[in-house]
């Protein structure tokens, strides 16, 4: 899309959709959270070091404060990620059924450790501190999409259909 | 069939597939407490009724809500509420339920909330790992400010209150009320010295209200109900119904909504919840989440209510049970929890952020049977120089809990040193899968 508005780094629609969030609070700067899993999206899945700058000239914030904020949040990424991002939970309520099998399956299956990305550029895998479904562990967050009561071969299955 | 039947008021709808709508909300009953404030009880009413109900909070602190609601002062300036949607306490996964099968019920009490506190504006701080939970919620806030629910004058009255969504974006942290308002400003989630306690300065230095989602899914029953009934329910201390998040090794895991003070712990894992499933007996309960300590199967006796669980030694916390079978090392657990705590410290104080990671390495070493005499010690005076010395609680929450496992399972701490661990049957257990960066 044709960057019109903004700082012009961004597409029109994002800028519009920041636009937005800034309506909604006192101090623009309470939006760099929203922003932020928008721009990630629009920029590949993750926060470079120029996007950075582009984002707080944005907000007209200093980069160091948006940095800072990549840093310190699990879900923002400095590095870039595979097309999808594999979220396995591994606290407690997953690890009693099975978190850890799963674990050691995806370094042998796939090759990759906490973090690293497959050599296609598939996945990124991430173990994830407590998902919240606990209740039908153990699960994983697959991009935007949830998928509990994990097997190894219904981590497959998923994944398997996946481009 | 077990005596313990579970109470169905928060979760009464929540099979039905159109209560996530407007329309099926209002069928059953939806927005008829906000209603009721609005024509007929003035806010300070309101505040009274939760204060008379004995509503104490959801979010694992356990405080009086309508305490709490009496704590924003007169003043000239904008007050907020900000719901507490984190949801991050290990084993906690019910105000999800909440959020993705009936997210208008959170919205109307965030409403009768705002309509107590006179706040006209709410936000919903909501994980980012709950995607689901954040368009079921960004969802029902259309169609209820399409409907006049939402924004200005609502129901035709002078009340006008709009209310966003908030997602944060991976950190436990915030769901620490102060780091939550932190975050919410758009900064790292930062927990701040309290006082001043939010209700008196919070969002943008604004007196602000601090709830959970469950919190204030109870304000609607208690507004239609009345205080009485809500008293009615439970027992004293623990009034009204609460929702449960058992798991782990568990026959019958699940979101269960309960009445305190009818049964015992036990009666509750074994009676209702078939036991561990996997044919061998219980070997600890945590009852309210990671952060309080670990019961062992002889302390389960208790009745199930926050005063007595607290009189066990454990807290109810945010209605989390965490159960593990005799299978399980009890130093894997408590690694397991060590871990969790050193990744989520937000680095502030030195206790947290140092004490933490050297908790974490330590119990590590239990776990790989490299831990050297004198560990134990060691371990126990590092945490005990944690407990209290910090911002926040995050760092008791990991004394707490890692302090319980040495006093209760020390034979097996015992077992990872090294000389010893040959003897033991949990002895070297396990070697970790890979280390938490
Ligand atoms: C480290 C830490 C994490 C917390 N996480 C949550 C959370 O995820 N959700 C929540 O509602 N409260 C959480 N709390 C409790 C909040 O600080 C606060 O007490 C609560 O949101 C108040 O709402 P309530 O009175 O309705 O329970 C946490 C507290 C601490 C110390
Ligand atoms: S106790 Fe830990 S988490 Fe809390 S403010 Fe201090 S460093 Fe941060």
């Amino acid at each position: 899309m044709r960057p019109v508005s903004g700082n012009g780094k961004f597409s029109a629609e994002l800028v519009k959709r920041v636009e937005a969030l800034w309506e909604r609070y006192p101090d623009r700067k309470a939006a760099l959270l929203p922003a932020l899993h928008l721009i990630q999206k629009e920029r590949d899945g993750w926060l470079s070091d120029e996007t950075i700058r582009d984002a707080a000239e944005l907000f007209d914030v200093p980069d160091m404060h948006i940095k800072g904020i990549v840093g310190f949040y699990d879900m923002f990424h400095g590095q870039p990620v595979g097309r999808h991002v594999v979220r396995l939970c591994k606290t407690l309520s997953c690890k009693l059924r099975g978190a850890d099998e799963l674990r050691a399956h995806v370094r042998e299956k796939y090759g990759v450790l906490n973090g690293e990305t497959t050599a296609d550029g598939r996945f990124t895998f991430k173990c994830f501190e407590c998902l919240g479904h606990c209740e039908v562990a153990p699960m994983m967050l697959v991009d935007e999409e949830k998928h509990t009561e994990l097997t190894t071969d219904k981590l497959d299955a998923v994944l398997e259909a996946l481009a | 069939m077990s005596k313990i039947q579970e109470h169905r008021v928060m979760l009464k709808y929540a099979d039905d597939p159109e209560q996530a709508t407007l329309a099926g909300y209002r069928h059953n009953g939806g927005y008829k407490a906000l209603e009721k404030a609005l024509e007929s009880m003035t806010p300070d009413q309101v505040t009274e009724e939760v204060l008379a109900s004995g509503l104490r909070g959801r979010g694992g602190a356990g405080f009086p809500t309508g305490r709490k609601w009496q704590f924003v002062p007169e003043t000239d300036k904008p007050k907020y509420l900000a719901v507490n949607a984190d949801e991050s306490e290990p084993g906690t996964c019910k105000d999800r339920q909440i959020m993705e099968l009936d997210p208008h019920q959170m919205l109307e009490g965030s409403l009768l909330c705002c309509y107590a506190i006179g706040a006209e504006t709410a936000y919903i701080y909501i994980r980012g790992e709950y995607p689901h939970s954040i368009k079921a919620t960004e969802r029902a806030i259309e169609e209820a400010r399409e409907a006049g629910l939402v924004g200005k004058n609502i129901l035709g009255t002078d009340f006008s209150c709009d209310v966003w969504v908030h997602p944060g974006a991976g950190a436990y942290i915030c769901g620490e009320e102060t780091a939550l308002l932190t975050s919410l400003e758009g900064n790292r989630g930062y927990p701040r010295i309290k006082p001043p306690f939010p209700a008196v300065e919070g969002l943008w230095r604004c007196p602000t209200i601090v709830n959970n989602v469950e919190s204030l899914a109870c304000v609607v029953h208690i507004i239609n109900n009345g205080a009485e009934w809500f008293k009615g329910l439970g027992c004293e201390g623990s009034t009204g119904t609460r929702l449960f998040c058992v798991s782990g090794h568990i026959a019958r895991p699940g979101v269960y909504e309960l009445e305190c003070g009818k049964f015992t712990l036990r009666e509750l894992l074994e009676d209702f919840c078939g036991g561990t499933g996997t044919g061998r007996p219980i070997k600890g309960v945590m009852p309210g989440g990671s952060s309080f300590q670990v019961l062992t199967p002889d302390e389960l006796d208790c009745t199930f209510d926050s005063d007595s669980v607290q009189k066990a030694g454990s807290s109810l916390g945010s209605g989390a049970i965490m159960v593990f079978d005799d299978s399980v090392s009890a130093v894997e657990v408590a690694l397991n929890i060590a871990e969790f705590y050193s990744h989520e410290s937000c680095g502030q104080c030195t206790p947290c952020r140092e004490g933490s990671d050297w908790v974490r390495k330590l119990v590590a070493r239990f776990c790989r049977g490299e831990a050297r005499e004198g560990d134990i010690e060691l371990l126990m005076d590092v945490t005990d120089r944690m407990d209290g010395t910090t911002i926040c609680a995050l760092a008791e929450a990991l004394v707490w809990p890692v302090q319980s496992y040495v006093r209760k399972f020390r034979s097996e701490f015992e077992a990872g040193i090294t000389r010893r661990a040959a003897e033991h049957e949990f002895g070297g257990f396990s070697k970790p899968v890979e280390s938490v960066p």
